[in-house]
């Protein structure tokens, strides 16, 4: 394959989006190296496309400013704001956004067309994308006669055609079935490598985040909730909300109160609260404490049994909800007295129905705790950092 | 760790104060620049001048023209002289009257018809479906001649009816005046209500009762609470249409009230407007748009927001209702509604084309209206209408009109529609812009050709008067048919998604070059089934071009008038024939269009 465009970092300062006086982009920063695959996770409404869609040009930012490499191809006074064509980036959209009435060739040689390239150049470019994405013998099918999958690789070589610097995706693969959402991961990731592109993929689905990113902004709210690779934010979430988005299983929040050095749930006590989480003047502090859930364990209650007691020390009474195998292991999903859904994971099913009563068991402490804004304690912190290192 | 380097940049990091502070100085004005040099903000400027030139000037010319200091005393004469109970109060009270006849008439006829068509199981009710839509399609002169035909007395002399042929006595009410006026414009309109009800009962019909009933509701209360209010807003809106058809037709009345002086406003201000009176006929013309003004407004918010009949193109299974007992009256009251509303007036106007004395079958047939050549003996020397200069002059210039008119307000209804659904363009522009292009909707037809005539039959600036011109009725047609055209446009445009334009602005083409590689070939179809639309509505329209066509201009429609109000019955009807053939096929053209495939939409 011939040389790329050359690729670059892409810095982010303070960008944001208003519509109105509606914030969807709330002032966001971050910067990634040449060459990286940045994911722009949250769920939706959190301002990940909207983003993404200022990365391309179609949106101009009302605020900050994007960099890529030395270059400033948007500033949010208006002043600069490069049309899409001129950033060297390629889109692929969530629908796909295939050109009905031309043909896979037509769809993928009509950008280059409209680049000023000439008819051989064109030919050999269309050729070899075809191929790079293993479709050339579509290419005289209109995108009405392909599969939905095909149609995706379409969208893809059209990208890719031009040699763009930037990669750009928008939940490529959420219209695709489960199983061809997995194949065609690997092929995205093939293609930003043999590219070497920088690249930034939107999505829901933190599975596909973790799997592909080199990067991770984590969004909510049209903020960062937090920055890094995808195992720093596994290893030591920054917020509650990370916390509860990342992994597989994600990790359990147990809400509770702060009480004389203590963290209690519900009745029960959670064990001792890390230093200085009180401080705050206030006798109790509300805080989510974190665990994972491999650290916990299930005990069968036992009803009306003297010798051991409903619940105590670190032992939350729970209901049996739900379960599912994975891997070698089992996840069962139990619901705590107050709503809270927890999952743990074990080496054999439970044998319980739906709505028997069962006991959660807690380790000694928490693997974080969060206060009441839902920032990580920093003693818990440090203490679960060194750990997972 | 392994990752690779990261330079997390801090969240809460203020920016540099210093570059901050020019930055925000330069905000505004950085915006406005990008926005003016934006390619879609100067296609808004372009298309709102056009709008501007077609739309505003006329009614301002209008306007201006009855304040102009010799002309000023047209307002008086008008509202409060000896004359206004002649010139307005009488024809705006006999305006209103038809318009109410034609609305509460149109809505039995045809919500009753919808009922039959959609609700229930009478044989042969597809047909009737078909049939009932075709009165709309035909020249509203057509069904107004028809019964000029059969129930013409000997009341204003000159030839007279089939039946007074036959020898059956018709009264002059029946002959003459209100009566026949609103029943010919119901016959015409109830098309329209027909439409819209059937669409909306579509709608309501199948899953949406089901649902209501499986909640154990009772019939009649499924009926009250879930289809009516579903169906009623197509009611009010096809009630409120038909009423300001009914207020400001010109032919009908011209052709079957005139005789025995029964006026509408739409009359008068012929009258006016023909016989010199210049001035008072601007002044009626301005009476006439705003009650028809009114009318239509009323009628676009009636329908407008709540227009459940397009939530769903999927009906679902239908239901029928079973009459039992009752499905032989209601049928043969179906079939006769469609008998006296398509099939004999059509009948009738061949026919009548074709007998020697005028409406006289035991006269004998004859081509001579047709293909004769001129013969002092029939119709004082009158040609054949196919071997007529004149007609096929009139033919030419009808199908050059319809056609000019159709590309014109097609691409400007595709640009007009563009701008409003796709450019960001700043809001009072295309707020003005989405309100001066449905204007044309509230102007009756006779209404904007004397406008036209105010503004433009006289020369402005370098300009010269278009009176008399091709042109004029050109500018006329498009004017009165943009708001057609943009909502055709809008429908084929919310068929190509934002994506699919997106990604060619991702390649990096220009807004033109995307009109033309992407949205026309996407949007083709639905706009060319529009542009028939509109071309049928120019090729049977009377009321816009009577005050513009001249004799040196003819078009087919003003001849078929001229020759009615001349007498020669045999000619109007072959010429309205010729009208209506002409309508119909290009109608059905362009439903054969709509369901055609295209090559990229072909099945496997």
């Amino acid at each position: 394959m011939s040389p790329d465009a050359p690729t670059a970092s892409l810095t982010l300062s303070q960008l944001r989006k208003d519509f109105g006086s509606a914030a969807a982009v709330d002032g966001i920063s971050l910067s990634v190296p040449a060459g990286a695959f940045l994911v722009l996770l949250g769920p939706s409404g959190c301002g990940k496309t909207t983003t993404l869609r200022m990365l391309a040009g179609l949106e101009s930012p009302t605020g900050g400013e994007i960099r890529f490499g030395d270059r400033v191809i948007a500033c949010g006074d208006g002043s600069v704001d490069v049309p899409p064509s001129q950033r060297e980036a390629g889109l692929v959209f969530q629908s796909y956004a295939l050109w009905p009435h031309k043909t896979v060739r037509a769809n993928i040689e009509w950008p280059l067309t409209v680049a000023g390239w000439d008819r051989r150049a064109r030919r050999e470019r269309v050729d070899e994308v075809l191929d790079m994405v293993a479709i050339a013998p579509l290419a005289d099918r209109y995108p009405g006669e392909i599969s939905g999958g095909q149609q995706q690789r379409v969208a893809i070589a059209r990208m890719i055609a031009p040699r763009p610097a930037m990669l750009l995706f928008d939940e490529p693969l959420s219209n695709l079935d489960a199983k061809l959402r997995v194949d065609t991961r690997s092929e995205l990731m093939r293609i930003h490598r043999a590219t070497g592109a920088t690249s930034v993929y939107v999505t829901h689905d933190q599975v596909e985040a973790m799997t592909m990113a080199t990067h991770i902004a984590l969004m909510n709210d049209g903020r960062i909730e937090q920055f890094g690779t995808p195992r720093e934010l596994l290893d030591e979430p920054a917020t509650a909300f990370a916390a509860t988005f990342i992994g597989t299983p994600p990790a359990n929040i147990v809400r509770c109160r702060a009480v004389a050095g203590r963290l209690v749930a519900g009745g029960t006590d959670c064990g001792p609260a890390p230093q200085g989480l009180s401080d705050g003047g206030e006798p109790e502090a509300r805080v989510s404490a974190m665990y994972r859930a491999e650290s916990l364990r299930l005990e069968t209650a036992v009803h009306g049994s003297a010798d051991r007691p409903m619940s105590g020390t670190g032992r939350l009474p729970a209901v049996f909800a739900d379960q599912v195998p994975m891997a070698d292991r089992w996840v069962v999903g139990v619901q705590l007295e107050d709503g809270t859904r927890v999952s743990v994971t074990r080496g054999a099913p439970v044998e319980l129905r739906v709505g028997d009563p069962l006991l959660l068991v807690l380790p000694d402490a928490p693997d974080a705790v969060f206060d009441a804004t839902g920032r990580v304690h920093e003693a818990t912190a440090q203490v679960q950092g060194t750990v997972a290192r | 760790m392994t990752a690779p380097p990261l330079t997390p940049a801090p969240q809460a990091a203020p920016m540099d104060p210093g570059s901050a502070a020019p930055a925000r100085g330069n905000r505004g004005l950085g915006r406005v620049r990008t926005a003016l040099t934006r390619p879609t903000t100067l296609l808004a400027a372009g298309v709102l001048v056009i709008l501007a030139i077609l739309v505003v000037s006329p009614l301002l010319g209008l306007l201006n023209t009855t304040l102009a200091a010799d002309s000023r005393s047209a307002w008086t004469d008008v509202f409060a002289s000896r004359m206004s109970a002649n010139l307005l109060w009488r024809p705006l009270g006999n305006s209103l009257l038809m318009g109410t006849a034609t609305a509460v008439l149109s809505t039995l006829v045809g919500g009753f018809l919808a009922w039959v068509v959609v609700m229930t199981r009478l044989p042969g009710r597809a047909v009737l479906g078909v049939l009932a839509t075709i009165p709309f399609a035909l020249p509203s002169f057509a069904l107004a001649l028809a019964w000029d035909a059969v129930f013409r007395n000997d009341l204003i002399g000159g030839s007279t009816g089939i039946l007074m042929n036959m020898g059956v006595p018709v009264p002059d009410w029946l002959a003459w005046g209100p009566v026949p006026v609103a029943v010919t414009l119901t016959a015409h309109y109830f098309s329209l209500s027909f439409m819209l009800i059937a669409a909306a009962l579509a709608s309501v019909n199948g899953d949406l009762l089901e649902a209501a009933e499986m909640t154990g509701a009772s019939r009649f209360r499924v009926a009250r609470d879930i289809a009516l209010p579903v169906v009623a807003p197509a009611v009010v809106s096809g009630a409120l249409l038909a009423f300001a058809e009914g207020v400001s037709n010109f032919v009908t009345p011209a052709l079957l009230g005139l005789p025995v002086r029964f006026h509408t406003l739409s009359t008068r201000l012929y009258g006016a407007i023909t016989t010199g009176d210049v001035a008072r006929g601007y002044v009626l013309s301005l009476v006439l748009i705003v009650v028809a003004a009114l009318v239509m407004f009323a009628s676009s918010r009636a329908g407008g927001r709540r227009s459940f009949a397009t939530i769903t193109g999927k009906g679902g299974r239908s239901r029928a209702v079973d009459l039992g007992g009752w499905s032989w009256p209601v049928g043969a009251l179906a079939w006769a509604v469609i008998l006296c509303t398509t099939i004999l007036p059509g009948i009738v106007l061949v026919l009548s084309s074709l007998v020697r004395r005028t409406n006289d079958f035991s006269s004998g047939f004859t081509l001579h209206y047709w293909i004769g050549g001129s013969d002092p003996a029939l119709a004082q020397g009158q040609r054949g209408i196919l071997t007529n200069p004149q007609i096929l002059d009139a033919t030419w210039n009808t199908v050059l009109l319809g056609v000019s008119v159709a590309i014109g307000a097609g691409v400007l209804g595709l640009l007009i529609s563009y701008v409003l659904t796709r450019s960001r363009g700043p809001r009072w522009l295309l707020g003005s812009m989405s309100a001066v292009s449905f204007v044309p909707f509230l102007i009756p037809g006779i209404a904007l050709g004397a406008a036209f005539i105010a503004q433009f039959g006289a020369p402005v600036g370098p300009f010269p008067s278009l009176y008399g011109t091709f042109a004029i009725l050109v500018l006329a047609g498009i004017a009165a048919t943009i708001p057609f055209s943009v909502r055709a446009a809008t429908s084929a445009l919310s068929q190509v998604s934002k994506d699919v334009e997106e990604s060619a602005v991702m390649a990096g083409a220009g807004l033109f070059r995307r009109l033309g590689a992407i949205i026309a070939p996407l949007t083709a179809r639905g706009l060319f089934t529009g542009g028939v639309l509109v071309f049928v509505q120019m090729v049977r329209d009377l009321s816009l071009v009577v005050l513009l066509a001249t004799p040196a201009m003819p078009v087919l429609a003003v001849l078929t008038y001229q020759y009615s109000s001349e007498n020669f019955t045999q000619l109007a009807n072959a010429v309205t024939v010729v009208i209506a053939v002409i309508s119909v096929a290009a109608t059905i053209l362009a439903r054969r269009l709509e369901g055609a495939a295209q090559p990229w939409s072909a099945s496997r």
